[in-house]
């Protein structure tokens, strides 16, 4: 596959999209229904819990320095066991392309294309995907390099804006649901968090373990903290039982901005910043299936099985059959227990690889 | 380059533009849709709900003409098609508000859009009953801007939205928006945005509020010439009651009080601007006093809010109480009775009386909404949340059965900082030795 090389901030770009991304959909809404005014608490404590996933997943990529994780997997739990593990995170990212597609457009949907079919909104977004895909990861990231701009711009504006609707006592009472409630579900929620994992996919693109490590935490903390943000000014204009209630909660605050007749109706903003983080993020869950594919399957090159996975993808996008069945089954597997398969699966390769001696030298004090 | 390479690249390309052809199934000419202004609410007689739309004729210009009193249009048929200062009002019952709208669409031949609306009016007895299912749907619904005011008006909502005419400038839709500045302006009624009565109506913290609106048929002027007419700076009125006359017949004046999605009652005037003052929504006002020093004399104050009002609430025995500290700046704009009140001593005996004024009335105010409707249209309980450490606890206390039980103290601090363009008061000079001003 073609993946070529970029810098840090290319990649740092890249992976604040796509970990940024969900906010503009249901996850606030969802952690708020959950959490209540302790949504921005859990939201950090999902950081903080991803941070530490981090923390092994780095140990296990220096441990195993200059290979990215599908050849650690061939490398410590052997070829067939290996590649059977790699398919099964592409058929897991082929699956959170689709849903995350499908979210977009049950969204866009609701709030601006009422009467658009909904295909018509999906397929050209996969076709985009499957487009970026073939020119290759290092044009993904450099779009992403482009779009961070006015996608950050445009989600500060919003924030800034609306600040005369936030009253901050809304955040209380402090600990929500409970502050059992809120720390059991921030870990659950560390899913949220889980697309760091493409780092270690990507590793060789981004010269090794030195921009692994500056990337990984620099992005994590600046989602971690622009999630929390969010939740709270999300709380602030809406108080809690409401915001439990919108579907997206920033597309809501955009739509409260108001300063004067001449100076309202802004949301326009909103949804350029949602179409470009949006493309960015499932032209990369699209690349990334497509890739783990390919190796799984020692195939070399990609692009003739294009086709096959933007159609496989679309099949899987027009499973669910209705929005609350996206929300309520597709959206939290991959929100709450998508950690069983992306955070747990490369810890126990490290305990295999620790206990089987793999990898490292023997003189190793890095475990 | 190869062939195949610019023949699929130009492919991509024209699909990337695909894209934005999306919103084809989506689009709509601008002039295929009317924009409705105002939505009314009343009770129906053969079916639930009658509903009330004002949209503009865009004749004349702009959103719809103002200039006038009269029913008629240009070009329009008057009172049988609804036709008022260039907007169109129509009148349908149904069994639910949006399937109302619907059905007006077949009074006018274009869609009628709730993109623009600018008010949400109910009839205040329908209001009674409770408006949850009426404000659900519109939550809910796509075309309803959070930035619609809402209203509750004495009498029919239809009656109200007819006389909601604007006489100054051209354009409909931006009068009836101006006329919602009022607000900042006299602090005579409060703003209510769509987004927090609704966020207010299932909210734990407080109660929901409107605007409080009525008609006013201008009888309330008194035709009687009396010899010496008494000065009454205390009036309290009801929205219609303003002796006036002249201007729009629709008025807003107060506040209406909800208890869950029931309106409970309302505040008066007055009553509406400390109301404002105490949850720091009020930006200025003009008020008069009568000067106990002389009489029959007034003397006129333009009150400002200096700083967000300080609440703090504290349990006492079980028992919340509240602490509530309001700042407020004072400029003497008037002094009928030409007494010194620019010199130290005086001003300080002055803003001891004005804070003595907005310290009973804030109270007043406060304990009213305790003792008749226990609705926190405050929001104390937002305050009183952080005494809570989990959501459970806080539902499981019920602030809101429990406002009734607090004990509330007001502070109030009024800083007289200026006296107009005059910085002495002068004695009137005259033959007579007992003039205005003589010490």
């Amino acid at each position: 596959m073609r993946e070529g090389h970029f810098g840090f901030l290319e990649a740092l770009s890249l992976m604040v999209i796509v970990l940024i991304n969900k906010i503009f959909f249901t996850s606030p809404m969802t952690l708020i229904e959950k959490l209540g005014t302790s949504a921005w608490l859990g939201t950090l404590i999902s950081c903080l819990a991803s941070l530490s996933f981090f923390g092994l997943l780095y140990l296990l990529m220096k441990r195993f320095n200059g290979q990215d994780l599908f050849q650690i997997f061939e490398t410590v739990t052997g070829k067939l066991v290996g590649r059977g593990l790699i398919f099964l995170i592409s058929l897991y990212f082929l699956y959170y392309t689709a849903i995350n597609a499908q979210e977009f457009a049950a969204i866009l949907k609701a709030y601006s294309l009422p009467y658009t079919p909904i295909y018509l909104i999906v397929l050209p977004l996969l076709v985009i995907a499957a487009a970026m895909t073939y020119v290759g990861l290092e044009g993904i990231a450099r779009v992403a390099y482009v779009f961070v701009f006015p996608i950050f711009g445009g989600l500060v504006l919003i924030l800034v804006l609306a600040f005369p609707v936030y009253d901050w006592d809304y955040l209380r009472p402090l600990f929500g649901y409970g502050l059992d409630t809120t720390i059991g579900i921030g870990l659950l929620r560390s899913s949220a968090y889980s697309e760091i994992i493409f780092l270690a996919i990507i590793i060789n693109s981004i010269h090794g373990l030195k921009y692994f490590r500056r990337v990984g935490i620099s992005a994590l903390l600046i989602c971690g903290l622009v999630f929390s943000l969010c939740c709270a000014c999300i709380l602030a204009a809406f108080q809690y039982p409401s915001s439990s209630e919108h579907l997206s909660g920033m597309f809501q605050l955009s739509r409260v901005i108001y300063y004067s007749r001449f100076f309202q109706r802004i949301e326009a903003i909103f949804l350029f910043i949602w179409v470009f983080a949006s493309v960015i993020t499932i032209a990369i869950g699209f690349y990334i299936s497509l890739k783990a594919y390919c190796r799984a399957f020692l195939i070399k090159n990609h692009r003739p099985l294009l086709f096959s996975i933007l159609l496989l993808t679309s099949a899987v996008c027009f499973l669910p059959r209705s929005f609350p069945e996206i929300l309520q089954i597709h959206v939290r597997v991959i929100r709450e227990f998508s950690f069983l398969l992306i955070y747990l699966v490369p810890i126990l390769v490290l305990l295999v690889a620790v206990i089987l001696r793999r990898g490292g030298t023997s003189n190793d004090k890095s475990l | 380059m190869t062939k195949a390479y610019r023949f699929l690249s130009g492919l991509l390309i024209a699909l990337f533009f695909c894209l934005p052809l999306n919103g084809c199934y989506d689009s709509i000419e601008i002039d295929e849709e009317v924009y409705a202004l105002a939505v009314g609410i009343d009770k129906g007689v053969s079916n639930i709900i009658r509903v009330t739309v004002q949209y503009p004729t865009y004749k004349d210009g702009g959103g719809g003409s103002g200039g006038g009193g009269s029913e008629s249009g240009s070009g329009g048929g008057g009172e049988e098609s609804g036709e008022v200062n260039g907007t169109v009002i129509s009148t349908v019952e149904a069994s639910s508000l949006l399937e109302g709208i619907s059905m007006l669409n077949l009074s006018s031949n274009r869609q009628i859009s709730l993109y623009h609306t600018k008010m949400l009016v109910f009839a205040e007895d329908y209001a009674r009953e409770g408006v949850v299912r009426y404000v659900e749907p519109l939550a809910r619904y796509r075309e309803v801007r959070e930035s619609m005011r809402v209203v509750i008006c004495k009498g029919s909502a239809e009656e109200f939205i007819k006389k909601s005419s604007d006489f100054v400038g051209a354009n409909t839709a931006k009068g009836m928006e101006m006329g919602f500045y009022q607000s900042q302006n006299t602090g005579y009624f409060p703003d209510v945005f769509f987004h927090n009565f609704y966020s207010s109506l299932i909210s734990p913290y407080g109660q929901c509020t409107a605007i409080y609106a009525g008609v006013n048929e201008f009888k309330q002027l008194d035709s009687q010439e009396k010899e010496k007419p008494e000065l009454h700076t205390d009036v309290d009125l009801e929205p219609g009651q303003i002796p006036r006359k002249g201007g729009s017949k629709s008025e807003f004046f107060g506040t209406a009080i909800f208890d869950g999605d029931k309106m409970v009652g309302y505040l008066l005037q007055n009553e509406t601007r400390f109301y404002l003052m105490a949850i720091g929504k009020f930006k200025w006002g003009i008020f008069t006093f009568e000067d106990k020093r002389s009489p029959g004399d007034a003397y006129i104050l333009e009150i400002t809010s200096s700083k967000r009002p300080e609440t703090k609430i504290r349990f006492e025995e079980g028992l919340p109480v509240i602490d509530l500290k309001i700042s407020l700046e004072a400029e003497l704009i008037s002094n009928q009775s030409r007494i010194e009140y620019e010199t130290l001593d005086k001003l300080t005996e002055l803003e001891i009386e004005i804070e003595k004024y907005f310290h009973d009335g804030i109270k007043g105010t406060i304990e009213k909404t305790q003792r008749e409707w226990n609705s926190d249209i405050f929001f104390f309980g937002k305050k009183a949340a952080a005494q809570f450490r989990t959501i459970q606890d806080l539902e499981e206390y019920n602030w809101l059965k429990h406002y009734q039980d607090a004990e509330v103290h007001v502070d109030v601090d009024v800083k007289v900082r200026r006296s107009g363009f005059l910085y002495k008061t002068m004695p009137i000079q005259s033959t007579s030795p007992d003039q205005k001003g003589r010490k």
